[in-house]
């Protein structure tokens, strides 16, 4: 049992002891605090659920299974919630992906460790690119679910930068606030992303053929 | 600027994130090598056309709802659960000596809450038949199936405390009266906490109190003025019921203890409130 050992309410250790006593108290309602709290939620809601399909496709593609990213994304809207209060700056949606992103990565770590862990592998997922031209690959780029195969096959860190920025528009530095890395770094893992998803595709392309 | 350089720097030239110089550095070489250009074109059409045609998974309507009542139920659980565990770390300070806190074992628990649930069947069959409908036998019905709900499910209490005043406010808090409330563990009936209930069409207070193994729920609602009604006692599949009232208040004493010690309970009770 976990233990909020808070003082202030306590009475008296000594109080405590002294056997059967009533105190009469004069009866007034609480009820501003019940109104302060449903002001809160209305605020959050209106502030957090616009972002509802963002926070839900950054967790789809990051779990890549639709049961683990509603679970996530209801998690993280509570937690969103929990820590409203320290919620001051005016990017609802960055602020709201990057708790998304924290819990699905606590799930993935937790369920699948080795899709966080496990090395991209250039041999298998590039075989076959180079008999495969850009304008072949050109051709096949509206074919969303060659392009859902080839984005589920990279790491989490490439799926989640290709979303951001693909996906939701996001600036170079949202994206580094929301995936905790430095801005300078933002560039040169979205080129890898790209240059790898391309990769990918043409690997799929040239296998089909 | 050399290829090497502007092939690096491509991706934030297309996605418009360079500087003005550095964008004006790349547009310069674009211009200069035809290489360069190229690639850069090829890959901003393939990146757009990927971007348009990668699956957009909104979220299912389901989920919305889902999240909205589950912050509802946030709100709701806020001040019960600051209250309880407030109360719980007043219990392990003051504590003296073992005191029973109903916890643990939740097998018995099982047992017990099985044990109910038949007793709960059986009564509901059984009581609109062989009872003559009345305000008391309805209200006798509504008690009883509170007292077994309130074993079921281990929500005994929504202060668990054996503290008075800790019970006390946490009730008067949430109720438009203030109901009278002691701890008589010295007379064999400790005070377990405190619990809302609906009773009566309108919220009422109940009192645990524990005597041996066996809990009475103690409910607590306001009198209508002028109400001065003897002692009433009801027994019904095992269960005592013991009404009575003072100059405020309704109480109705409601456990599987037997109807002398329900006796006993009620007369501390009106000696220790009656101090005051």
């Amino acid at each position: 049992m976990a233990l909020l050992l808070k003082q202030e309410h306590a009475s008296e250790p000594g109080d405590f002891e002294s056997g059967p006593k009533i105190v009469k108290f004069v009866v007034v309602k609480k009820r501003e605090g019940e109104h302060a709290q449903q002001a809160e939620l209305t605020s959050f809601e209106d502030v957090m659920l616009p972002h509802l399909d963002a926070a839900h496709n950054l967790a789809r593609w990051l779990l890549r299974n639709e049961q683990d990213a509603q679970d996530v994304v209801q998690e993280a809207y509570l937690r969103a919630f929990k820590s409203f209060g320290g919620f001051h700056g005016s990017n609802g949606k960055a602020w709201l992906l990057t708790i998304v992103r924290n819990t699905s990565y606590m799930l993935l770590k937790k369920n699948r460790a080795v899709d966080l862990t496990t090395p991209f592998d250039e041999e298998i997922h590039t075989a076959g690119y180079e008999s495969v031209s850009p304008a072949t690959i050109l051709e096949h780029s509206e074919d969303a679910e060659l392009i859902r195969e080839a984005m589920e096959e990279l790491p989490a860190e490439f799926r989640e930068i290709l979303t951001l920025r693909h996906q939701e528009g996001l600036s170079y530095k949202e994206i580094a606030d929301i995936a905790k890395i430095p801005p300078g770094t933002v560039m040169s893992r979205l080129a890898r992303a790209r240059t790898k998803l391309k990769e990918c595709l043409a690997a799929r392309i040239g296998k089909e053929k | 600027m050399n290829c090497e350089e502007a092939t690096k720097l491509m991706d934030g030239y297309l996605d418009g994130e360079l500087d003005p110089i550095t964008s004006q550095t790349i547009e310069q070489h674009l211009r200069e090598c035809h290489k360069c250009d190229q690639a850069y074109k090829t890959h901003g059409s393939l990146i757009r056309a990927i971007g348009n045609a990668t699956p957009y998974y909104k979220a299912p309507a389901e989920l919305r709802e889902r999240i909205q009542s589950s912050l509802r139920e946030e709100i709701a659980e806020r001040p019960l659960r600051n209250v309880a565990q407030d109360a719980r770390s007043l219990i392990l300070r003051g504590q003296r000596g073992p005191r029973t806190v109903p916890s643990g074992a939740p097998w018995n628990w099982l047992a017990l809450a099985a044990a109910i649930i038949f007793a709960a069947i059986i009564a509901l069959n059984l009581i609109p038949r062989l009872q003559r409908p009345g305000n008391d036998q309805f209200l006798a019905t509504q008690l009883i199936a509170s007292h077994v709900r309130s074993l079921m499910a281990n929500h005994l209490t929504d202060v668990a405390s054996s503290d008075q005043h800790t019970v006390k406010p946490w009730l008067d808090a949430k109720l438009d009266f203030a109901p009278a409330v002691v701890d008589l563990s010295s007379e064999g009936f400790p005070l377990i906490g405190g619990r809302l209930d609906y009773l009566d069409n309108r919220p009422v207070a109940a009192l645990i109190y524990q005597r041996r193994k066996h809990f009475i729920n103690l409910f607590v609602w306001p009198a209508a003025p002028n109400t001065t009604r003897t002692p009433k006692t009801i027994t019904r599949q095992g269960y005592q019921l013991l009404h009575w009232t003072d100059s405020d208040f309704n109480y109705w004493a409601v456990s599987d203890v037997s109807e002398k010690d329900l006796e006993a309970f009620k007369q501390q009770f009106e000696a220790q409130t009656s101090h005051h």
